[in-house]
């Protein structure tokens, strides 16, 4: 078991270094000069030959490759082009926005996705499984960023219930992260790109859940509950659901994958300070420095959740004996 | 399930290429034939056949040139003006007809979906169909490239892929079938894992059969239609990553998409009130996806024989 772990970290850190390595590849294939992927082409000349040197871009291709890594790694991550603040400092900000906002909308699906999906599967045929199906059909086929504007102009411009962006009114400055989240202004915010996420996920997690109860439902050891004489919602909750969960542990890793691109637009559409609005502004802003460590990050928020489904999978499976 | 066996006697050359067409043409009929049997299935394939025969007469079907600022009957410029007999689905803020926009973005947003599709389905077929049945070092190797992919977050990678290289729509292909083959060969490599100890597999290596025609003529036609539904899903998440490219800004300036027609929106600030201009590409891209979505769920119904109706 623990080595099975060491491996799959190993393997994580791996797959990290090969993204890094296919980003500086691609940085290097851009047409133009490559060394604008770094210095701001607004610097004066004696300033871009300082530059130069300094991330080594004067040097052979495999040693700026070896510069690139160690720069990585010591966390320099070089200068915005616009705000020309450290990279490193903008990162650390955002990343908390975007977990924050990815956190709740994750909870919120799960907790609602496995429920009606367990039930669905139970009653199958049923009113709740025929409607369920088609509604989260239709949200998880529209793009995030119809369901959010289809939410901005309802409840926003119309009912001015929510606020239309931002993560905060403006002249509220959070000082303190922690004791902001609990106040009004913040939740109220939250809202509207919490429910479009949902939205868009929700389909996931249900159907697998639901598939995952029909199949259990075939199997002798429900059949033998109900036959103890056992009430239905406790072979339901107690016997089917907690088998069937562990279906959606695997495909829960799928989902996270796909739960960034959404991320993304949705930060977007809410205007919320997170790293995806960063990277898709940095990205049309031609804000390399950015738009690469962003990237980055994205990816390695990826491929870390991986990971934890991935450990919690052989966890919670018993019969899975990996390493062996 | 008896496996399909393909045809062993059939000739070679020209004879092979136009049994192996008819094979396909029998196969996608019956198939066909599944998915029209479901209430679902037919919705959805009607509403995908609806939009084929809108993208590919576009340039007849079009009532104005979409890019051309139309004027109205006391010649000013048509801005912003809701749906009417004279613009059934409104115009822009530079006065173009939404409807002839809608249905010349028809055709590239299809184009575009159906391109990155049907690329993606045959790399990732391939390598899962090498690297399940030679398994090795050459499974290793390749599902580590899978692994690698996977660690690619999806619509970040079309943004700075087009950030770098320019907005082109070759270039949104190309992101898109870079990502999207992951899935369909992590599935066709535990299929292949899973055929290659059936007991025809051992009987066509012992009767001689090269790897490759163990692997295409014999462990291919099984799959079939598992990788049917995929480019049934293949085609969806193109057409949904389009759209976010798009709509976010990095589409192809020279294409209209619905997803480059709400990024238009978008932009121009008027989302509070032309409520028609944001709900036509809307509801197309939804139909749309969710058509592929309805089909490939009641194939997979039948396709996955423990969710039939019991």
């Amino acid at each position: 078991m623990r080595e099975y772990i060491a491996r799959r970290i190993l393997y994580s850190l791996f797959t990290i270094f090969a993204v890094a390595t296919v980003l500086f590849v691609m940085f290097r294939m851009m047409p133009g000069d490559p060394t604008a992927q770094v210095i701001s082409p607004a610097l004066d000349e004696a300033s871009q030959k300082r530059l130069k040197e300094a991330f080594g871009l004067d040097r052979s291709l495999p040693m700026q490759y070896l510069i690139y890594l160690k720069n990585l790694v010591t966390l320099d991550w070089g200068r915005s082009f616009t705000s020309s603040e450290s990279v490193f400092e903008i990162l650390i900000y955002r990343t908390w926005n975007t977990l924050l906002l990815m956190g709740a909308a994750m909870c919120l699906t799960l907790a609602i996705g496995l429920n009606i999906g367990m039930v669905m599967g139970w009653r199958r045929g049923g009113k709740l499984d025929v409607g369920g199906t088609v509604v989260s059909m239709i949200f998880q086929s529209a793009p995030p960023f119809i369901t959010g504007i289809l939410l901005l102009i309802v409840l926003s411009y119309s009912l001015d219930l929510f606020p239309t962006g931002g993560m905060h009114s403006p002249g509220v400055r959070p000082t303190d992260l922690f004791a902001f989240i609990f106040t009004s202004d913040f939740l109220d915010h939250i809202v509207l790109p919490t429910i479009t996420i949902t939205a868009y996920y929700l389909a996931t997690p249900m159907l697998i859940m639901r598939d995952s109860m029909l199949e259990v439902l075939g199997s002798d050891f429900v059949e033998f509950a109900r036959a103890k004489g056992l009430p239905p919602h406790v072979v339901m909750v107690r016997h089917a659901a907690r088998n069937a969960l562990l279906a959606v542990t695997t495909v829960s890793s799928i989902l996270l994958g796909f739960a960034i691109g959404g991320q993304v637009i949705v930060e977007t559409v809410f205007s919320w300070p997170g790293m995806g609005l960063l990277m898709v502004e940095a990205a049309a802003s031609h804000d390399y420095p950015v738009a690469q460590a962003s990237f980055l990050l994205l990816a390695v928020i990826v491929i870390a959740m991986n990971l934890i489904a991935d450990i919690s999978y052989s966890y919670l499976d018993p019969r899975i004996k990996v390493g062996s | 399930m008896t496996p399909l066996r393909a045809r062993a006697s059939m000739p070679s050359g020209t004879g092979a290429l136009a049994g192996a067409l008819l094979g396909v043409g029998a196969l996608l009929r019956s198939q066909g034939r599944i998915i029209w049997a479901s209430g679902l299935g037919r919705i959805g394939a009607a509403i995908i056949l609806f939009f084929a025969v809108v993208a590919i007469l576009a340039p007849w079907l079009a009532p104005h040139d979409p890019w051309e600022s139309l004027r109205d009957v006391s010649n000013r410029i048509a801005t912003m003006r809701p749906p009417s007999w004279e613009f059934p689905l409104g115009t822009t803020t530079l006065g173009r007809d939404i409807l002839s926009q809608m249905i010349h973005a028809a055709r590239a947003t299809m184009l575009i979906g159906l391109i990155s599709g049907a690329i993606s389905i045959v790399i990732g077929a391939n390598i899962g169909l090498l690297a399940g049945y030679y398994g090795g070092k050459l499974d290793e190797v390749l599902m580590r490239l899978t692994d690698i992919v996977y660690g690619m977050p999806f619509l970040p990678f079309i943004i700075v892929l087009i950030s770098l290289f320019g907005r082109s729509q070759w270039f949104v292909v190309l992101a898109i079938v870079v990502i999207i083959w992951r899935t369909s060969a992590r599935v066709v490599r535990a299929q292949t894992l899973a055929l290659k100890e059936r007991q025809f597999v051992s009987a066509a290596k012992v009767r001689g059969c090269s790897d490759f025609r163990v692997i295409y003529r014999h462990i291919l036609p099984n799959i079939l239609p598992l990788l049917l539904l995929y480019t049934a899903f293949n085609i969806a998440w193109s057409v949904i990553a389009e759209a976010g490219a798009s709509f976010l800004g990095f589409g192809d300036p020279d294409q209209l998409t619905w997803g480059g027609m709400l990024y238009d929106l978008w932009i121009s600030g008027k989302s509070r009130v032309a409520w028609w201009w944001f709900a036509a590409p809307s509801i197309a891209i939804v139909l749309l996806v969710s058509a592929l979505v309805f089909v490939s769920r009641a194939y997979e119904e039948v396709a996955n024989p423990r969710l039939r109706q019991r």
